[in-house]
């Protein structure tokens, strides 16, 4: 019996490979998605994770904003014990770099300083260009070490002189490779490596100032983990963070862990989609098999080795699918761009065992799966029908074997999801997602037909017949909407949230928003910063004081957080802000509770006993809650500082040209004798001339200041934006493909029928013109339905995802969803046209006779 | 035995009540004019359909009492069918056609009885083609020869020269005629022709469901 199944599925198959193709280039593209995502993911783990300690640069790493007082380093030494094998010390703060006068391009930008000892780092290595060896006397008496595209923007080569922070430093290596990430933050420039001992003889490192320092330690390996919880519980009172390469492995894995099964399931939804071809194309073919199956129970085939046959066909069909995939995936690894893997710190993505195991597994389940029912009809098929040809068309009521088929089907697909997503919640709303999306498809395809149908009277014979034919037995109406809709959903989807993003912002560097914002600005330097830009601003610059503070404590009504750690155990106001102190309401602020204090306070303390008051914002009031009336502790550069809260106020951020604070602190003898420093929004005259001008006037006279340039700052989070709406994108555009490879499939299912519908249309005197033009209608009505139902869905997401997760105003994009329907409909049409191409050139009498 | 199906929310009764016993070895032709009940006789007997009547034995077995699966079986070992439009897998050689009997019962060495039964219809070098590649006279001689397969005790024939011309069909009369004669097999003939019909030990005469004869 066994060799009776295999010897026929392989016959078969034989005989009607050519009509299978399409069924295995189906689990073909959903395999390849699979593999390739989950090897790339697996890929960056890997190396991420291996080299999670060059990554650190060290064994453990102890890091404050505040500079290392003599307490602090006290500590430090008595904790390090006989653990710490050796130290060494960076420093990290950003300045503006500049060429001295009439050289290099004469460009002025901001970098990311790192000020390094000798012994840095404990682990990896800096890479040099020209197999240049790297040593810490490259940097040494005022060398510096940057990056190849630093050089070019500045017209700079190695040996050339550059200003950092007003001194000069001579270029001697150009780093090509640098694993040590940063201490954490957005990136504002080129990274620069000096000398720790020269970044010292700087204005950078002063009080208040922007710089990181770091103290790298090499550790035993048994000792990194107690010594991290040891650190942290001894500086959880101070600004002092340790992280070790250990910390930054855990973070990694969990993160890609996520990364990757998160791929899985955009990997899934595509082999979904290419299940979808396979069940459209499972069920043409037990239509024509219909024969053929009853001819075998003639002679003496029983149903369920008919059936066993047709399974074998397909799992046979979806490992030749699965190796297809796995082919592609290879090709597609290999045509990734390594400027784009780059940023992954991976320089190639091979195609990984156990990704290529999953895909193909995954390929031959669900294609099983979705073959699964539409074969099981092969059982309700009489061998009658062979004496009697009515017989063929024997009730198609689905039998309790069928539903129960289906249940399963769909059960056995929602565990398929939550294995590949890692996450049971994941997998179901996944699933479920598909089951609602696959259910709305469903019932718009029959609203479709129905409200459609008045059209079949119309005096256009060409749409009269292309109406009828949406809804002719055996129609792909259903499948090719859900194909192309899906497909369209999700290009159109990812296409508006992208819209939307990059209006918000356009907006935010519109014409209330400042161009730079200079940072740093020492309160003895406010006077003269103030004159040396003025000549270059559009209007007079707003200076404003900044204070970087961590929240300590809040005594409140609804919440009490007695000291650092149970703010930190909140987990609301956990990072460090920045405060001001001001005398009034700006116009981008509305207050929504309490009263706004007029004028300074004039008293060391308030009448109640606090050093001054201060005004929240919103978001403070509604996720950490604290009210009007409570009192809220901020530890300022070391410095305690108590205030009462005495109004709420909303900052509307999209007009952020006053600068937008979270806490507003009133002016007061104890707030100003706080360590701060000022911060300067300034909108510079139109052209290139002043946007440099100010630039060099700034380095010149007040080296230490930092220039912020917006727009660059709005281009980089723009490229963010394009390079993962890029990869959507793409997910997207295969989905397409995919799509259109059901659609064709699809037609060409429908190709028997409509050979012999064309035959009858030609012997009744329809020309070739006149059939193209039934085939374009129809297709162009399905794709634009397909269109408007994609383009719906697609309003629908990004409404979503700009509410809730982007949380910034939703717009919709009319032009761009109208031109995603009529793209759609165009498409489809020509994919029917091009699908139906042997329909419409076959001589009628071939046809007719049953050649 | 009889049939009444549904028709138009309404029974109609395809084949009345009747009995008849047909003795091994005998070849026994069906006639009448279309609509008669032939073919739904036939299809009876062969067990592709149930009777809404009365029961059907085949050498001593009540073919009514057993399943799909065991009809299948019976079909496979027991019964071997012809039909007026050959129904040939399309997908499979002529050859291939005459072993899947075999193979779905089992038998050893189909092989080289495969090509001993085209050797016997005269297409022993015709047995690479696919039925698309064969005239209608050979499809039929393919279609006996699957149907003498798995040596069944009785043979079941549909129409089986109704879509061939006079020659050929001359050539399928002969090869049924000697499946009786030579090889004993009871032979069950639903026929129109009356050459054929007149080979036959006896005949069974349909009109409107009822034996005339």
């Amino acid at each position: 019996m066994t060799g009776f199944v295999v010897r026929m599925a392989w016959r078969e198959m034989r005989a009607s490979w050519v009509r299978l193709l399409f069924f295995f280039v189906c689990v073909a593209i959903g395999v390849a998605a699979i593999i390739l995502l989950r090897s790339v993911v697996q890929q960056v783990r890997t190396t991420l994770t291996r080299e999670a300690r060059s990554l650190v640069g060290a064994d453990l790493v102890v890091q404050t904003t505040r500079g290392w007082t003599a307490d602090v380093r006290e500590r430090l030494s008595e904790e390090f014990g006989n653990a710490v094998l050796d130290t060494t010390e960076v420093v990290e703060t950003q300045t503006m770099a500049a060429t001295p006068e009439g050289r290099g391009t004469g460009v002025v930008r901001m970098v990311e300083l790192r000020g390094i000892e000798s012994k840095f780092p404990f682990y990896g290595t800096l890479e040099l260009e020209g197999g240049q060896r790297y040593s810490h006397d490259l940097v040494k008496g005022f060398g510096a070490l940057a990056q190849p595209e630093f050089l070019v923007e500045m017209g700079l080569r190695v040996g050339d002189e550059l200003l950092l922070a007003g001194r000069p430093f001579t270029l001697r290596g150009v780093v090509t490779r640098d694993r040590v990430q940063r201490a954490g933050g957005i990136a504002f420039g080129p990274r620069i490596y000096v000398d720790l001992a020269d970044l010292r003889t700087t204005s950078l490192i002063g009080y208040g100032s922007r710089a990181t320092h770091e103290i790298l330690a090499r550790v035993n390996d048994t000792d990194i983990e107690p010594l991290t919880e040891r650190l942290r519980r001894a500086f959880r009172r101070d600004v002092v963070m340790v992280r070790s390469w250990r910390n930054l492995e855990d973070r990694l894995g969990r993160n890609l862990t996520i990364a990757e099964n998160y791929l899985s399931l955009v990997g899934f939804a595509i082999v979904v989609l290419g299940g979808i071809g396979v069940w459209s194309v499972t069920r043409v073919l037990v239509q024509q098999k219909i024969r053929s199956v009853a001819i075998l129970k003639c002679v003496g085939a029983t149903a369920s080795q008919v059936l066993a046959t047709y399974v074998l066909q397909v799992l046979w069909l979806a490992s030749a699918g699965g190796l297809l995939g796995l082919v592609l995936a290879v090709a597609g690894a290999a045509a990734i761009p390594a400027s784009m893997l780059k940023s992954f710190s991976i320089t190639s993505v091979g195609v990984t065992f156990s990704a290529a195991l999953q895909g193909i597994a995954v390929g031959i389940l669900v294609s099983l799966l979705f073959a699964l029912v539409p074969l099981l009809e092969v059982r309700r098929v009489k061998p009658l029908l062979l004496l009697r040809a009515d017989t063929a068309t024997t009730a198609r009521r689905r039998d309790w074997r069928s539903w129960l088929a289906a249940v399963a089907t769909t059960a056995a697909l929602a565990l398929v999801a939550i294995w590949q997503a890692g996450s049971v919640r994941a997998g179901l709303y996944v699933s479920g997602g598909l089951l609602v999306m696959a259910a709305a498809l469903f019932l718009v395809s029959h609203l479709l037909v129905r409200v459609s149908r008045p059209l079949a009277r119309s005096p256009k014979f060409a749409l009269r017949h292309a109406i009828l034919s949406l809804g002719r037995p055996g129609n792909q109406t259903r499948v090719i909407l859900m194909a192309v809709g899906l497909g369209c959903f999700f290009v159109l989807g990812i296409r508006a949230v992208q819209a939307n993003l990059i209006h918000e912002l356009t907006v935010e560097v519109g014409r209330n928003s400042p161009d730079f914002v200079l940072i740093d600005i020492q309160p003895d330097q406010v006077a003269g910063v103030t004159e040396a830009i003025t000549p270059f601003a559009r209007e007079t610059p707003r200076v404003m004081p900044l204070l970087r503070a961590r929240v300590v404590g809040v005594d409140g009504r609804r919440v009490q957080l007695a000291n650092a750690e149970a703010v930190r155990q909140q987990g609301r106001m956990t990072r460090e802000y920045g405060l001001t102190f001001r005398d009034a309401i700006q116009t981008n602020e509305r207050l929504l509770a309490g009263q706004f204090w007029t004028g300074s306070l004039t008293t060391a303390k308030t009448a109640d006993g606090f050093d001054t008051e201060v005004s929240i914002e919103q978001e403070v009031h509604d996720e950490a809650h604290v009210d009007v009336g409570d009192v809220m502790r901020f530890d300022v550069a070391g410095r305690p500082l108590s205030a009462r809260v005495t109004s709420i106020r909303k900052v509307t951020w999209d007009e952020s040209h006053n600068g937008g604070f979270i806490f507003v602190l009133r002016p007061g003898p104890a707030v100003e004798r706080v360590p701060h420093a000022f911060v300067g929004f300034l909108e510079v005259q139109p052209g290139p001339d002043a946007r440099v001008g100010f630039q060099r006037a700034l380095v010149k006279g007040y080296p230490n200041v930092s220039a912020i340039d917006i727009r660059e700052v709005v281009r980089s989070i723009r490229e963010v934006v394009d390079n993962v709406t890029l990869g959507i994108t793409v997910v997207g555009v295969v989905m397409l493909i995919g799509g259109a490879l059901i659609l064709m499939g699809a037609v060409a299912m429908t190709k028997f029928q409509r050979l012999y519908d064309a035959a009858i249309y030609r012997t009744l005197g329809a020309s070739t013109r006149k059939l193209a033009a039934m085939v374009l209608v129809e297709y162009g009505v399905l794709g634009a339905l397909a269109g408007i139902l994609g383009a719906a869905g697609a309003g629908v997401l990004s409404w979503l995802l700009a509410r809730y997760l982007f949380e910034i105003e939703w717009r919709p994009a009319p032009v761009l969803l109208i031109a995603g329907v009529l793209l759609t409909a165009l498409v489809v049409s020509v994919v029917g046209l091009i699908a139906s191409a042997d329909v419409l050139v076959r001589k009628p009498l071939r046809t007719l006779r049953g050649e | 035995m009889s049939k009444t199906v549904t028709s138009g929310g309404s029974p109609l009764t395809i084949l009345h009540p009747t009995s008849f016993h047909i003795a091994k070895g005998r070849a026994v032709a069906i006639t009448g004019p279309s609509g008669s009940g032939k073919s739904t006789l036939l299809g009876l007997i062969a067990g592709l359909d149930a009777p809404t009547t009365g029961r059907i034995s085949l050498e001593g077995v009540d073919i009514t009492r057993l399943s799909e699966e065991q009809l299948a079986r019976l079909r496979g070992e027991r019964i071997g069918i012809v039909f007026q439009f050959f129904h040939l897998l399309p997908s499979l050689t002529a050859y291939e056609n005459i072993l899947v009997p075999m193979e779905i019962a089992g038998v050893r060495d189909a092989g080289s009885r495969a090509r001993a039964l085209l050797d016997d219809v005269g297409l022993g070098n015709r047995g690479h083609h696919y039925p698309s590649q064969l005239s209608g006279g050979e499809q039929q001689r393919v279609a006996i020869a699957r149907a003498l397969a798995n040596d069944p005790p009785i043979v079941l024939a549909d129409e089986p020269t109704g879509n061939l011309d006079s020659v050929t069909g001359r050539q399928v009369i002969d090869l049924l005629v000697s499946i009786n004669r030579t090889r004993g097999r009871t032979l069950l003939l639903v026929t129109h022709d009356a050459e054929l019909a007149a080979f036959a030990d006896e005949t069974i005469a349909l009109r409107d469901g009822r034996v005339v004869t």
